[in-house]
């Protein structure tokens, strides 16, 4: 049985694997079963979501039985968890009171971790050239300059042309050249980690 | 007079006594009448002769051991014959009759009390002991087929202490000297039995009781008793053992055997220990015996056993240790705590400074709506042109796929490009059907679209939408919703089947919207849809727009100056919406548009100003570090 079970799931993942992607190549031939083999895997995400949601509360039920330290922040996740379950059951996805724990607790928090973030980041911007006093950081300190007086008209000096096409050079070739790059190197790395699945050379999925 | 023979040591006692006066045994319960004098000495061939006539009654002949005496020595058949010889010489002292009369006294008397009332007791009490070990259960068995067994011990326990004490006291024929008989010579030696010696005096208790038993049971009356036993003469019995037996010579045995022999100076049957002090046995078969294990059922009755407790007995002194040990244990593992800083650092008051530099002029800004940086115009922003020109270009009424997919915390970048754009959408009429990919985009787009169609001065009336909540799977949702977006999506959060009624009744692929409009702040996010959505939605050309932030604009502006373009049109950060705004005639911006502007000029400001001052700091401080 510990021989077979891997065998028969490396044979069920390059056989779905290769019919999607027959699928693209002869859409009218293998569209429907590519159709299907998507749908499966869209609501096994469905699942895997909510088996997140379940380890979550899970993690820190153990945590609050535990006690210590980060008890309370457990314990305020489950509390919160459980009241967001029922009000949404109650009211619906969209419903009034969905709507009200959404406008009242998600989006300011989300708001205010961004706003903390722009504080922190001109904090350490300013102290950076004490703690690195490199060639590289002041480089990275005109860049990041250069990028702000570009992006806005100042508000006493007005719109500097110049900063402006200089922000707008280095927003796209030396930052998409960069991003770019990553991209390229990520699609290079998906592909042969694709085809490596499709020959049953890498299983993440066990065996 | 008639002495009682004590059951635990054998020696004779008045009968006056209860008690033996030697081990202090019971004597009336189960003790044994001594024959007087003038009946002449007891002898233990008595029994054995009721027994072997009872075993020969039970068909048990003894020529069945004709092969045994055929291996008795010659030495042992010349003994036997003087015997013989000697006792048919002299005259008969007794009668066979006083001789029949006599075993009775002696297999009667002891028998009465104990081993008269419960003689099923003892022999369920032998047969388990034979049983055990490994013979049969069988009651029938028991009666029947050991009985030559039992009557071994019977004669090895009468043969054994009653002679040894009579011999000492009486001057009886000590049994090594008194010749037997060729069947009792037989028994012997196909008995597993011990003889003569080596049982001990409840053994020869018990077994004697299972004899007179079998003595009872049989008639007595016509018992036979061998010639022999009427020929012994208690009276001339010291005078043959004064007599010098016929010369025997020893036997030539070999080294290995002499070897096995036992040592001659050991009696086998000199009493171990002295049991004069040890316990009497109250109750059980045992009972009135002396130095055995007590055999009461409570001795062996099962019970809980006790419960100890597990607590540890510890002293002062040793409780004090241990509890010094945990504390220095546990301050171990504390950590140190750190030193304890003031509030009030430079630090912390460079972190205020810069705080309060930033949000007390936006704060400012917002309140008094300042509109003294000029907006950005359409065309000084990418993109904005062609998105306003596409979404002029949707038929009115037409269904529109729009995606919501950025995070709650980038509503005040895109809120206002996406609430022009939705306010457009409501004008036009048309069909909005909204997406997502992520857990929180449903309530985000609902609660996008209840205020901007409150705009039109009818709050809530706007009702020409769907949510059709979230797409899970990441890229291969999309990949479904671009295949099949019935399949994917096909009911809405209402639990409506949209996809049978008007309009989305005309939609079978994503290519019937009439445009895709994705808003989202991930460059990743809008890459899996320009690249799994955007080639299925090429061939029937329907467009393709973004609204976006600035931190994902770069990565999204590609697709849209690509030739041909991937994307059609798109709005990203605050100045796409100013701008985007302005094409459509709405130039209300409450402040936003300075509000950024003077946070980015304070920014500037901040860093430069504090790298500036840092570094001027520590140009000195390293100078001094060079001269030390």
């Amino acid at each position: 049985m510990k021989k077979i079970l891997p065998t028969s799931n490396a044979i069920i993942a390059v056989i779905s694997g290769l019919l999607v992607l027959l699928g693209y190549f002869f859409p009218g031939v293998f569209g429907n079963i590519q159709s299907i083999l998507i749908g499966w895997s869209i609501i096994l995400a469905a699942f895997a979501l909510l088996l997140g949601i379940f380890n979550l509360a899970f993690v820190h039920w153990k945590k609050t039985k535990a006690g210590g330290a980060g008890g309370i922040n457990s314990i305020v996740l489950l509390v919160s968890l459980g009241i967001t379950i029922i009000l949404v059951s109650l009211s619906g996805p969209t419903g009034a009171l969905s709507l009200w724990i959404f406008n009242s607790f998600q989006v300011p928090v989300e708001i205010s971790l961004l706003a903390v973030l722009a504080v922190v980041l001109v904090y350490a911007a300013a102290r950076l050239l004490t703690r690195r006093p490199k060639w590289y950081t002041v480089l990275f300190l005109v860049t990041v300059l250069i990028v702000l007086l570009g992006s806005v008209p100042l508000f006493f000096l007005g719109e500097v042309a110049p900063l402006v096409a200089l922000r707008g050079w280095l927003a796209q070739v030396p930052a998409v050249a960069g991003a770019r790059g990553l991209l390229l190197g990520v699609a290079l790395g998906t592909v042969a980690t694709g085809i490596r699945i499709l020959m049953g050379v890498d299983r993440p999925y066990g065996g | 007079m008639t002495d009682i023979i004590c059951p635990l040591c054998g020696k004779p006692n008045p009968p006056e006594l209860d008690e033996c006066k030697y081990c202090q045994a019971p004597l009336n319960a189960s003790g044994f009448l001594a024959p007087s004098d003038q009946e002449g000495q007891e002898n233990p061939f008595i029994v054995s002769s009721g027994d072997s006539d009872q075993s020969e009654s039970q068909g048990l002949k003894p020529e069945s051991t004709s092969p045994l005496e055929q291996a008795i020595p010659d030495w042992l058949k010349n003994t036997e014959a003087n015997f013989l010889e000697g006792t048919e010489a002299k005259p008969e002292s007794q009668a066979p009759d006083d001789i029949a009369e006599q075993i009775d006294s002696l297999l009667s008397q002891p028998s009465t009390p104990d081993n008269g009332v419960q003689p099923d007791i003892d022999d369920d009490w032998l047969a388990s002991l034979l049983a055990e070990a490994g013979g049969e259960s069988s009651p029938l068995s028991l009666q029947e087929e050991p009985l030559d067994e039992k009557e071994v011990p019977v004669n090895a326990d009468l043969t054994g202490p009653s002679v040894e004490e009579s011999n000492g006291d009486e001057g009886v024929l000590p049994p090594a000297q008194i010749e037997k008989p060729d069947w009792l010579t037989g028994l012997e030696a196909s008995s597993k039995i011990k003889v003569e010696g080596e049982i001990t005096p409840s053994e020869a208790f018990v077994i004697g009781a299972g004899v007179a038993d079998t003595v009872e049971s049989a008639d007595t009356g016509s018992m036979d008793i061998p010639d022999w036993i009427g020929k012994i003469e208690p009276e001339e019995t010291p005078s043959d053992q004064e007599e010098p037996g016929p010369q025997i010579a020893p036997a030539e045995l070999p080294g290995w055997l002499e070897a096995l022999r036992p040592d001659d100076s050991v009696s086998a049957t000199e009493p171990v220990e002295d049991l004069s002090a040890a316990d009497v046995v109250t109750a059980g078969p045992l009972v009135g015996l002396r130095g055995v294990i007590n055999a009461h059922p409570s001795a062996i009755r099962a019970r809980k056993p006790p419960t100890y407790s597990i607590k540890l007995r510890v002293t002062d002194e040793q409780r004090a240790r241990v509890e010094m040990m945990v504390a220095l244990l546990a301050d171990e593992q504390k950590p140190k705590p750190l030193p304890s800083q003031p509030v009030l650092t430079s630090r912390n008051i460079f972190r205020l400074v810069i705080a309060a530099a930033l949000i007390l002029p936006i704060a400012w800004m917002i309140i008094t709506g300042s509109q003294q940086v000029p907006a950005p115009q359409p065309g000084e922003v990418p993109g904005v042109v062609d998105f306003t020109q596409q979404v002029q270009a949707i038929p009115a009424g037409s269904p529109v796929l729009l995606a919501f997919d950025y995070e709650a915390g980038f509503s005040g970048e895109m809120n206002l490009a996406i609430s022009t754009l939705i306010n457009q959408l409501t004008i036009k009429n048309n069909f909005m059907t909204l997406v997502t990919t992520i857990p929180s985009g449903p309530a985000l787009a609902e609660s996008l679209i209840s205020p901007s169609t409150s705009l039109e001065g009818n709050p809530g009336s706007y009702s020409y939408y769907t949510n059709l909540g979230y797409i899970p799977g990441g890229t291969l949702g999309l990949v479904g919703l671009a295949l099949s977006p019935k399949s994917v999506l096909p009911y809405s959060l209402d639990g409506v089947n949209v996809w049978q009624s008007a309009p989305l009744d005309t939609v079978a692929t994503i290519n019937d919207f009439s445009a895709i409009i994705v808003l989202t702040n991930d460059p990743d996010t809008a890459r899996s849809w320009v690249e799994q959505v955007g080639p299925v939605l090429k061939e029937d050309g329907t467009p393709l727009l973004i609204v976006t932030s600035s931190q994902a604009e770069p990565l999204i502006r590609p697709y849209y100056e690509a030739n041909p373009s991937q994307v059609q049109g798109m709005v990203s950060s605050l100045a796409g919406g100013l701008a985007y705004g302005r094409s459509v005639g709405n130039i209300q911006q409450n402040g936003e548009w300075d509000a950024f502007s003077i946070a980015i000029t304070a920014s500037v400001l901040i860093i430069l100003i504090g790298s500036i001052s840092r570094a001027v700091m520590k140009l000195p401080m390293s100078g001094k570090k060079k001269e030390s």
